[in-house]
C-alpha cells in the first residue's frame, strides 16, 4: 500500500509537469488551431534562464532572498522571460505565415522549434547542465509515512493552483469569454468587437510562460537540464492535450495528470520497457472510444 | 533594400554550391584525407567533440613524425547528429568526399546504417563506440574494424565480478532500450546464466527506463522492492546520473555498477558528487590510465590544446582508429581500400595506438580490449577501484 501511495505521488509530479506543458499547448491550440511544435523548446529555455539567474548571479539571489526566494525570482524571470519569447515567437514566426493556412504554420512552428533547440545548444553547450544543489530546497520529510521533499510538495501545489487560476481566468472572466470566442470563431468574434490581437497577445504570453515556469520547477527538481529536453516533455504534453481533449483546458490538465499516473503504476507495476507501448495504447483506446479527446467536445468540423 | 538582400543571399548561396561541388579528389600527392564520423550535435555530443578533439591530436603527432607514406594526414568530419537517419546521409557526404578511410562512429544503432554505405562503396570505417555483437558476427564484412571491446567482453566481466569478488546474491540489471545497453544487459544475463544454475545468484531484476525523460521515480521504486545487493545499469549517462540520484533519494542504497556508458562528468555533475562517489564502473581504461609512450605523448598534446584530457575512453578509440587506419597505409603502401583492409586483418604487427596493439580478428573485432573497474572518487574524478 505505502508503495502504491509512493508511486501515486512519482506519478501525479510527473503530470504536473506534463499538465503545465499541456495547459499552453491546448491554450495556442484553441484560438490559434495551431501545434505549437516550439512550445516544448520554450520550456527547456525557462530551465535555462531560472537556471543562468540562479547560477550567473553566483546564488547572489539564493543568499539575499533564501532558498524559496531565490526559487521565485527565477520562476518569475522565466514566466516573463518565456512570455515575452512566446509573443515574439508568434509575431516573428506564426503572424507572417498566418494567411498562408495551417499547414504553413505547422512547418513554421517546426522551424522554430529546431532555431530554440539549436540555439540553447548555441548558447549553453551541447553538455547537460545542472542546478547547483546549494539553490534547490531538498527538506525531506515523512508524509503519512511516505518520504517526500518539500520541493516535491510545493510543486505539486503551486501547479494546481496554476492550473486553478488558468481555468478561472478562461472560464469565469469576461476576458477568458473572449478567449472562447476568439477560440470558436475568429471573424465573428471580430465583429462582435472583440479585439482578436489582445486575445492572440495574450494566449502566446501566458501558454508559453505556464512553460517557463514549469521549466525552472523541472530543472529544480530533477536538477539536470539539457538542450534537447523539450522535445520529450513536448512530445509528453502533446499526447497528455490530444488524452484530454485538445482545445480543452481541464482536459489538458486531467490529460497530463492521468498520463503521469499510467506512466509511473504501469512501469511500476508492469514493466519499465514496455510502458510507452501501454500509454500509447491507451491513448488510441481513448481515442477510439471519444475522438475528440476525455473531455472534448464534439464539434462538426466547420469548413 | 529587401531585393538587394535577397540578390546578395542567393548569389552568395548559388557560390557556396558551386564551391562545394568542385570536392576534392583523390590524388596520389597532397595530405591523404581520412573522415571522421561522429555525434557533433545531438543527444551525445559531448562525445563527438572530444573524439573530434582526440582525432586532432593523433593526427597531430602523426603529421609532426612525418606522416605516413611521405604525405601528411588531414581530417574532415562528417557529423551524425546522434541518430541512424543523420547517420547515413553523414556517410554518403564521406562517400561523396573520397575519402581514403573513416572513423566512426561512436553509437552501435548509429553506426550500423553507415557501415552498410561504407561496405557497399568499398570504403574502410573501423568503429570506435560501436560495440553491439551484431556489427560484426556472422556479418564477413570486409571492411569494417573496429577499436572498441564488445558488448559480451564488458557483460562477462561484470558477471565474474558481481559474483565472485562481491559476492552479490540478488542482481538488478536496468537498461535502457537501447542496442547498446540492451546488448550489455543481456551479455550480462547471458554471462550470469552459470552462477544461476549454480544457485549461486539471482537476477531480482530486469527491467528498462526510456532514454530521454527525467523521472525514473517509478522505476527505482520498484528497484529498491526487489532488495538487490547490487545494481547495474547499462544505459547513458544522463539517464545515469538522474536514475542514481532519484533512486538514492528513495532509499536505495545497494552499490551501483555503471556500463562504461553510464559515467563520466557530467554524470557526475547530474548526481550531485554527494551521490556520485562511489559509484563503480565497467569499462575500457582511461587513457590516464594507459600506459603506452603514444599514451603520454597524446595526453601532452591534448592538454596543451585543449586543457583537459578526454573524459571517457571512446574517444581515445577514435584515436587509436586513426593510428590503425595510418599503421594499415603504411603497411600496405598504398592507399587503396583493398589493400589496407588486407593489411588490418593480417599485418598489423607493431602497429601500435593509444592504447596499445592494435590487432584485429577476421570479423574486424579489435583483440585483447582489457576492462577495468573504475570507481567515482570523493573529489568526482575516475579512479581505478580497489577492492
Amino acid at each position: 500500500m505505502a508503495t502504491f501511495l509512493e508511486q501515486l505521488i512519482n506519478g501525479l509530479t510527473i503530470g504536473s509537469f506534463y499538465a503545465l506543458v499541456a495547459l499552453g499547448y491546448s491554450m495556442v491550440y484553441g484560438v490559434m488551431k495551431l501545434i505549437n511544435f516550439a512550445h516544448g523548446d520554450l520550456f527547456a529555455l525557462g530551465s535555462y534562464l531560472g537556471y543562468t539567474l540562479l547560477v550567473a548571479s553566483s546564488s547572489w539571489v539564493t543568499v539575499h532572498f533564501g532558498l524559496w526566494g531565490g526559487m521565485a525570482i527565477a520562476m518569475l524571470f522565466a514566466f516573463i522571460g518565456i512570455g515575452l519569447a512566446g509573443v515574439l515567437m508568434e509575431r516573428i514566426a506564426y503572424r507572417p505565415v498566418y494567411p498562408a493556412g495551417r499547414l504553413s504554420l505547422v512547418v513554421s512552428a517546426l522551424g522554430m522549434s529546431i532555431f530554440l533547440q539549436n540555439g540553447i545548444m548555441a548558447l549553453w553547450g551541447s553538455r547537460p547542465q545542472a542546478y547547483p544543489a546549494a539553490v534547490v530546497p531538498s527538506t525531506r520529510f515523512s508524509l503519512l509515512g511516505l518520504p517526500v521533499t518539500s520541493l516535491q510538495v510545493v510543486i505539486l501545489l503551486l501547479s494546481f493552483t496554476l492550473m486553478l487560476v488558468i481555468w478561472f481566468i478562461v472560464e469565469k472572466t469576461t476576458f477568458g469569454a473572449a478567449i472562447r470566442a476568439t477560440a470558436l470563431d475568429r471573424s465573428t468574434a471580430t465583429l462582435m468587437g472583440i479585439d482578436v490581437r489582445v486575445v492572440i497577445f495574450f494566449i502566446f504570453a501566458l501558454g508559453p510562460a505556464l512553460g517557463g515556469i514549469a521549466g525552472v520547477m523541472n530543472g529544480m527538481y530533477y536538477r539536470a537540464i539539457s538542450f534537447n529536453m523539450g522535445w520529450t516533455y513536448g512530445l509528453k504534453a502533446f499526447t497528455a492535450t490530444i488524452l484530454g481533449g485538445i482545445g480543452n483546458i481541464p482536459g489538458a490538465m486531467i490529460g497530463g495528470l492521468l498520463l503521469g499516473l499510467m506512466e509511473s503504476l504501469f512501469a511500476g507495476y508492469v514493466s519499465g520497457a514496455w510502458k510507452d507501448v501501454f500509454v500509447f495504447v491507451i491513448l488510441i483506446a481513448v481515442l477510439l472510444w471519444r475522438p475528440t479527446g476525455l473531455l472534448g467536445e464534439k464539434t462538426a468540423e466547420k469548413v | 533594400m529587401r531585393k538587394t538582400v535577397s540578390v546578395v543571399l542567393v548569389c552568395m548561396l548559388a557560390a557556396v554550391l558551386f564551391l562545394s561541388g568542385c570536392a576534392k579528389k583523390t590524388s596520389d600527392t597532397g595530405p591523404i584525407q581520412i573522415a571522421l564520423q561522429a555525434p557533433i550535435t545531438g543527444d551525445y555530443a559531448y562525445e563527438g567533440q572530444m573524439a573530434k578533439q582526440s582525432v586532432e591530436v593523433a593526427a597531430e603527432l602523426i603529421n609532426k613524425a612525418g606522416g605516413v607514406l611521405g604525405r601528411q594526414i588531414e581530417i574532415t568530419v562528417v557529423d551524425d547528429g546522434s541518430n541512424p537517419k543523420d547517420s547515413a546521409i553523414a556517410a554518403q557526404k564521406a562517400v561523396s568526399m573520397k575519402v581514403v578511410a573513416v572513423i566512426g562512429s561512436y553509437g552501435s544503432s548509429v553506426t550500423e546504417p553507415a557501415i552498410d554505405i561504407y561496405e557497399k562503396n568499398k570504403m574502410v570505417a573501423v568503429g570506435y563506440g560501436c560495440t553491439a555483437l551484431r556489427l560484426t558476427v556472422d556479418k564477413q564484412r570486409t571492411y569494417f574494424f573496429r577499436t572498441c571491446g564488445r558488448d559480451d567482453a564488458q557483460g562477462l566481466f561484470f558477471a565474474k565480478y558481481a559474483v565472485e569478488t562481491m559476492g552479490a546474491k540478488r542482481i538488478a540489471i536496468m537498461h535502457d532500450n537501447s542496442t547498446f545497453a540492451k546488448g550489455v544487459a543481456e551479455e550480462a544475463k547471458k554471462a550470469l546464466q552459470p552462477y544461476l544454475d549454480a544457485k549461486q545468484t539471482e537476477i531480482v531484476y530486469y527491467d528498462a527506463i526510456t532514454p530521454g525523460e527525467k523521472d525514473f521515480s517509478a522505476a527505482v521504486t520498484k528497484l529498491r522492492n526487489t532488495k538487490p545487493d547490487v545494481w547495474y545499469f547499462t544505459g547513458y549517462y544522463p539517464e545515469g546520473g538522474l536514475v542514481i540520484r532519484q533512486a538514492r533519494d528513495a532509499g536505495l542504497t545497494c552499490p551501483f555498477i555503471g556500463g562504461n556508458a553510464a559515467i563520466n562528468d557530467d554524470f557526475v555533475k547530474i548526481a550531485g558528487l554527494d551521490v556520485a562517489a562511489g559509484a563503480l564502473m565497467t569499462q575500457e581504461p582511461l587513457v590516464t590510465d594507459v600506459t603506452t609512450t603514444i599514451a603520454g605523448q597524446f595526453r601532452d598534446l591534448y592538454q596543451q590544446k585543449f586543457s583537459t584530457i578526454p573524459s571517457s575512453p571512446w574517444p581515445v578509440y577514435a584515436a587509436d582508429a586513426l593510428y590503425a587506419i595510418v599503421g594499415a597505409i603504411g603497411k600496405a603502401n598504398s592507399t587503396d581500400a583493398d589493400a589496407i583492409a588486407t593489411a588490418m586483418h593480417t599485418n598489423m604487427t607493431g602497429v601500435e595506438g593509444v592504447t596499445g596493439p592494435t590487432l584485429f580478428t577476421t570479423q574486424g573485432d579489435r583483440k585483447d580490449v582489457p576492462y577495468k573497474m573504475y570507481e567515482v572518487a570523493a573529489d568526482g574524478r575516475l579512479v581505478v577501484h580497489q577492492p
